[in-house]
């Protein structure tokens, strides 16, 4: 007698898979606990690594440019290799191109007036009359006069407190120089700095001097409204000497997540704590389905004894992989959420752990191929079940 | 007693079984033992066949070869008008889809209520609308319909076996064979299970080989095959057996004849 295939979904298979692990109730909950351990270690990994790649990169969003130069040996922002301030203004002549405008970066120390203890904050630098930030702090004429007073400056809220008080008017050293809080802003200083200062470029030639402001970190352009940033880039690249790079402001963001991600251990950390979750998790089922097997290894050989294949218990421990799968997948992900939410709660947003799409999928199909792996390595010993063995 | 002959119960009847010169061995090499040794056999429609013997005599892979849970090598096996020797792994799974197989322990999962294990046996010939019914139906006639939704835990022993048949016989299978069936049962569920296996030989013409030690059922039997050493040894009606072993092991009183 040959089997027919399933005509009506009303009249279902016993679903087996779902009965044997309904069967062992605190068996299944330490099973489906496992797998949600696995999955919520997965997202705190990704978690926390997604975090460190906008940290480093969404102060990119402040940034008023459409293309960016930057020396080919610069690594990320904070560590820059200046390139001569002439590439800008011949970035000026090509066409499409609005306006240019140069951005200094360097580390300085800054002492924190209670505790006076000297932490490295990192420093941008501009020409206030440039529109290089879209903070709505820097676009009052006011706020720009401010910052062209002689030794003042402008803090991130996002500073550690370590640095101290941020009080407008409050007055302290940085790099053994006097310095004078005149405004305030929300940027945020990535994995690289705890802290970040905004002031002019004049200020910044004197505390960085003997630094001149003719080499340049950072290079912004504004494009014409309807220029082609892809065309314009190949222009800038065909016209610019090789001592600078030409990059639009997603494929700058991308360089410095991949810098992150790829050339230093951050990236190899996170993956790796990816790669042991998804480990953990496939030992956890694989015992759980083991044991299961073990324990049905008789009713197992019975079936193959009255006519079923080994292909029909094949498909059986891999349903109850794919089961335990989605019962630890989805408590996995809310606790995730929550989790997400106080890590952003317990750092006041500077760690900006948002789920996305992509991970909700790649975590969910990890999950699965996590558990369909242990079922692959366990049911072995289902499927080479002797039937001739239960009448032993 | 339907029959006490070892003949046919018509001349014309085809057997069920048909064995000629088999043997078979237990491993490789150096480490070949042979366990059964020529043996030739036919069973019958309708025929209950009781296979004794001591431990070790070969009953067991000979109810297995029969019942294609393992592949023959030499000789000629049919069952059911199938030539079992030199069949492939996926051709025996077909052939054991119209055996009725009756275990010592009943092997019923846990997980499944009585139903539900016999659903598994009858979904095996794709009939999934009507299987609750089929399920239901044997159910009752060995007595257990309102015992249909209880797990095997909530189950006595005596209850499980029934069940484990009930699985066995769903799908009115041409041949049942049975290990030991009555060997964790007291005596008067024992007898009830046998008495059951006896009403569907007679109803269904089926054909029933069974192992057991238990002599308390050996009446049931037209036929009492004796294996020692691999070697079939005798081939009996159960009076003859009787008498032919009362002065060694068996005691006459057991039986109810």
């Amino acid at each position: 007698m040959k089997r027919r295939r399933l005509k009506f979904p009303s009249l279902p298979r016993i679903p087996l898979a779902w009965y044997n692990l309904r069967h062992d109730r605190p068996r299944l909950l330490v099973a489906g606990a496992g797998v949600t351990f696995a999955v919520l270690l997965m997202f705190m990994n990704l978690g926390f690594l997604g975090a460190l790649v906008s940290t480093t990169t969404n102060f990119y969003d402040q940034f008023n440019g459409d293309i960016f130069l930057i020396s080919p040996q610069s690594l990320e922002i904070s560590t820059t290799k200046a390139f001569p301030r002439d590439r800008l203004y011949q970035a000026a002549g090509i066409e499409g191109v609005k306006q240019v405008m140069p951005l200094y970066a360097e580390y300085a120390l800054w002492k924190n007036p209670e505790t006076n203890l000297s932490r490295a904050m990192f420093v941008y630098a501009f020409n206030p009359n440039d529109p290089v930030f879209l903070m709505p702090e820097f676009d009052t004429a006011e706020k720009r006069k401010a910052l062209q007073q002689p030794n003042t400056t402008f803090i991130d809220r996002r500073s550690r407190p370590e640095f101290g008080p941020q009080t407008i008017g409050l007055e302290t050293e940085a790099d053994r120089r006097r310095v004078t809080v005149v405004g305030q802003y929300d940027l945020g200083g990535g994995f690289a700095a705890d802290g970040t200062l905004i002031m002019s470029d004049q200020n910044f030639l004197r505390y960085f001097a003997p630094r001149p402001l003719d080499q340049v970190s950072l290079g912004l352009v504004l494009l014409e409204p309807g220029a082609d940033a892809q065309r314009v880039k190949a222009a800038l690249q065909a016209q610019l000497p090789a001592d600078v790079e030409v990059y639009t402001k997603a494929e700058i963001i991308l360089k410095e997540s991949q810098y992150w991600i790829q050339t230093t251990s951050i990236g190899f950390i996170f993956g790796l704590g990816v790669l042991v979750s998804f480990v953990v998790g496939t030992v956890i089922v694989y015992q759980i389905l083991y044991t299961d097997i073990r324990d049905h290894l008789r009713e197992y050989a019975t079936l193959k004894a009255i006519g079923y294949s080994g292909g029909y218990l094949f498909k059986t421990v891999i349903q109850e992989a794919i089961l335990l799968a989605l019962m630890g997948y989805v408590p996995g992900l809310i606790l995730a959420l929550g989790l997400y939410q106080l890590a952003l709660n317990a750092t006041a947003g500077t760690l900006p752990m948002k789920m996305t799409l992509f991970r909700v999928v790649f975590v969910f199909v990890l999950t699965v191929l996590m558990c369909a792996l242990s079922g692959l390595i366990s049911v072995r010993k289902a499927v080479t079940a002797d039937p001739a063995e239960v009448f032993a | 007693m339907s029959s006490t002959s070892t003949a046919p119960p018509s001349s014309m009847a085809p057997s069920s079984v048909q064995v000629r010169n088999l043997s078979y061995f237990f491993g490789k090499g150096d480490l070949r033992k042979q366990v059964l040794f020529d043996i030739s056999l036919d069973l019958f429609p309708g025929q209950i066949v009781i296979m004794t013997g001591p431990s070790g005599s070969g009953k067991t892979t000979l109810l297995t070869l029969i019942g294609a849970l393992r592949s023959a090598h030499e000789g000629s096996l049919q069952v059911l008008n199938k030539e079992l020797v030199g069949l492939g792994n996926r051709q025996l799974v077909e052939i054991r889809r119209n055996i009725g197989f009756i275990f010592q322990a009943h092997n019923l999962f846990e997980s499944l209520t009585a139903a539900q294990n016999v659903e598994m046996a009858v979904e095996l010939t794709g009939n999934f609308r009507g299987k609750r019914a089929q399920a239901v139906d044997i159910l009752s006639q060995i007595g257990l319909a309102e015992r249909a939704d209880y797990k095997p835990g909530a189950l006595s022993g005596g209850q499980k076996q029934r069940v484990a048949i009930a699985r066995a016989l769903v799908n009115q299978p041409q041949l049942i064979l049975a290990d030991e069936p009555t060997a964790a049962l007291d005596k008067q569920s024992g007898r009830d299970v046998v008495t059951l296996m006896q009403h569907l030989a007679e109803e269904k013409g089926c054909t029933i080989l069974m192992v057991t030690h238990d002599n308390r059922i050996l009446d049931v039997a037209d036929r009492i095959i004796n294996l020692v050493d691999g070697r079939l040894e005798s081939d009996a009606s159960p009076q003859q057996f009787v008498d032919s072993h009362t002065t060694k092991a068996l005691d006459q009183k057991m039986f109810i004849m």
